[in-house]
């Protein structure tokens, strides 16, 4: 099982699962947060942050998620009031609305948190909404293999980190 | 007289020491050179430098990688022999490196972790996909790798053909500068710094490129090269094999891992649906010649010889490019 580990967050990554954790290079006063991508399929070089130029590619029996920071203005907010990241999901969890980009068959699920002190959000795409049945487990496989390490996080005046 | 003397024998003791430490050194930049690849007087070697691919080939050139990987050096070796170097291609006396030991493992296609040259995490999964990777293990400093390089600035120019991943693996940051590695390698270039990654692909050595079937799971192909258009040639011909045996191939007992009575079964379907039915002469060769025809081009046009395509046959294949 390969293992990813930068900016504070570790993946193992379960079978057929690919990866990357980064950090976007800085654009004028933007402090960028670190991004985690995670595919069963060949992630293209450039993907935006949720997965923009990745879910076109995706097939049916397909699966992306995203693991998002934002900046540590955002720890206390009702947002994020939820502690801890959701490490079971079930397929009711999923839904053809809650796609940031509306792709015809796939679903989605997204959720706000707080871990570690650190505010995230996860976002998952299944490849068909009709399969999630199937897909769901290997959401759920690579949640259960996701930590965050405490870090503390910057404090740049004046910086907006929803990018 | 006897101060004369004395003054001699210290002389002669210099010079002594000179001569040993010039040798000495001699044999360090000797040893240092072989390290590099770029050895001189190599019993293996060609000393006349050319061509030399490696198998990076078709489908079934992994059957020589079950085995043994020492096939594929002394496979290359012959090919270096009898081949001819492109015409814009230079000769470099690169060595094939050390024979690689038959008990490697040339199959295995894992996952390959470790960070980019500007520390974030990447892992690429070459396997349980439906496309070809091809990966190249790199290296900054070595002087054939520079080539390779070079080439990766302009991925519009490398002739791969469409749907290939290219990935390019270096050693990790703990035996690579990674601010060289990042000047090197185009933006949009994946590159992975992984030691564990050599380690788990048992390279022998840089440049080595790995072509990998995500599909199938598996290695199709590994070997060296000198300069990149004879590596895309060759995965050209790799990923034309693939389409031709899952495509064309109403049988899966190979790519479905059928063995016994269903792999035979599924073997007499292939045949009887390529016009070989029992009895046939192909079935029967009475020599090599029968089975991997020295000239393909001048294939009679008897259809009982002419199904014995280049395709299907990569080893027939790479001869006639030869």
């Amino acid at each position: 099982m390969a293992t990813l580990r930068a900016h504070g967050i570790e993946a193992r990554l379960p079978d057929a699962f690919e990866g990357r954790i980064f950090i976007r290079p800085r654009v004028a006063n933007e402090v960028p947060f670190p991004v985690a991508h995670f595919a069963t399929f060949a992630l293209p070089g450039q993907v935006a942050d949720f997965g923009g130029g990745a879910v076109t590619l995706m097939g049916p029996n397909d699966v992306f998620a995203v693991l998002f920071e934002y900046g540590p203005e955002s720890i206390g907010t009702r947002l994020f009031a939820r502690q801890g990241m959701p490490r079971v999901l079930s397929v009711d969890d999923f839904r053809p609305n809650l796609l940031r980009r509306g792709l015809g068959g796939q679903s989605g699920t997204q959720w706000f948190f707080t871990e570690s002190g650190r505010p995230f959000t996860f976002y998952a795409v299944l490849g068909s909404h009709v399969r999630r049945g199937a897909l769901v487990p290997h959401v759920n496989s690579l949640l259960s293999n996701l930590s965050v390490n405490p870090q503390p996080l910057s404090v740049v005046p004046g910086a907006s980190a929803w990018n | 007289m006897v101060a004369l003397v004395i003054i001699l024998t210290v002389v002669v003791l210099l010079l002594t020491v000179l001569v040993a430490g010039l040798l000495r050194s001699h044999a360090d930049i000797l040893k240092a050179l072989h390290e590099l690849g770029v050895g001189v007087g190599d019993p293996v070697g060609d000393p006349a430098g050319g061509s030399n691919i490696g198998p990076v080939g078709g489908p079934n050139s992994d059957h020589h990688h079950d085995h043994s990987d020492g096939q594929i050096h002394r496979r290359t070796r012959e090919r270096r022999h009898s081949t001819k170097s492109a015409p814009n291609s230079t000769p470099v006396p690169f060595t094939m490196g050390p024979q690689l030991p038959g008990e490697r493992n040339a199959t295995s296609a894992p996952t390959i972790a470790g960070v980019t040259p500007s520390g974030d995490a990447l892992a690429i999964a070459v396997s349980g996909n439906d496309q070809l990777t091809l990966v190249a293990f790199l290296s900054s400093g070595c002087a054939t790798c520079a080539g390779f390089w070079e080439a990766f600035q302009t991925p519009e120019h490398l002739g791969l053909p469409d749907g290939i991943r290219l990935v390019v693996v270096t050693k990790g940051p703990e035996m690579e500068i990674a601010g060289e590695v990042q000047a090197k390698a185009h933006s949009h270039l994946q590159v992975v710094m992984s030691t564990d990654a050599w380690g788990d692909y048992e390279v022998p050595g840089s440049p080595f490129f790995v072509l990998v079937d995500g599909k199938a799971g598996r290695r199709i192909g590994e070997g060296v090269a000198n300069h990149f258009s004879q590596v895309a040639e060759l995965v050209r011909r790799a990923q034309v094999d693939t389409q031709a045996f899952s495509l064309g191939s109403r049988s899966r007992a190979f790519a479905g891992g059928l063995d016994g009575p269903e792999r035979e079964s599924a073997n007499d379907q292939e045949l009887m649906a390529a016009g070989i039915l029992p009895g046939d002469p192909s079935l029967y060769p009475a020599s090599l010649d029968d089975i991997f025809p020295s000239n393909i081009d001048n294939l009679p046009a008897d259809p009982s010889r002419a199904r014995t395509t280049p395709l299907q046959d990569p080893q027939a294949a790479q001869r006639s490019a030869g």
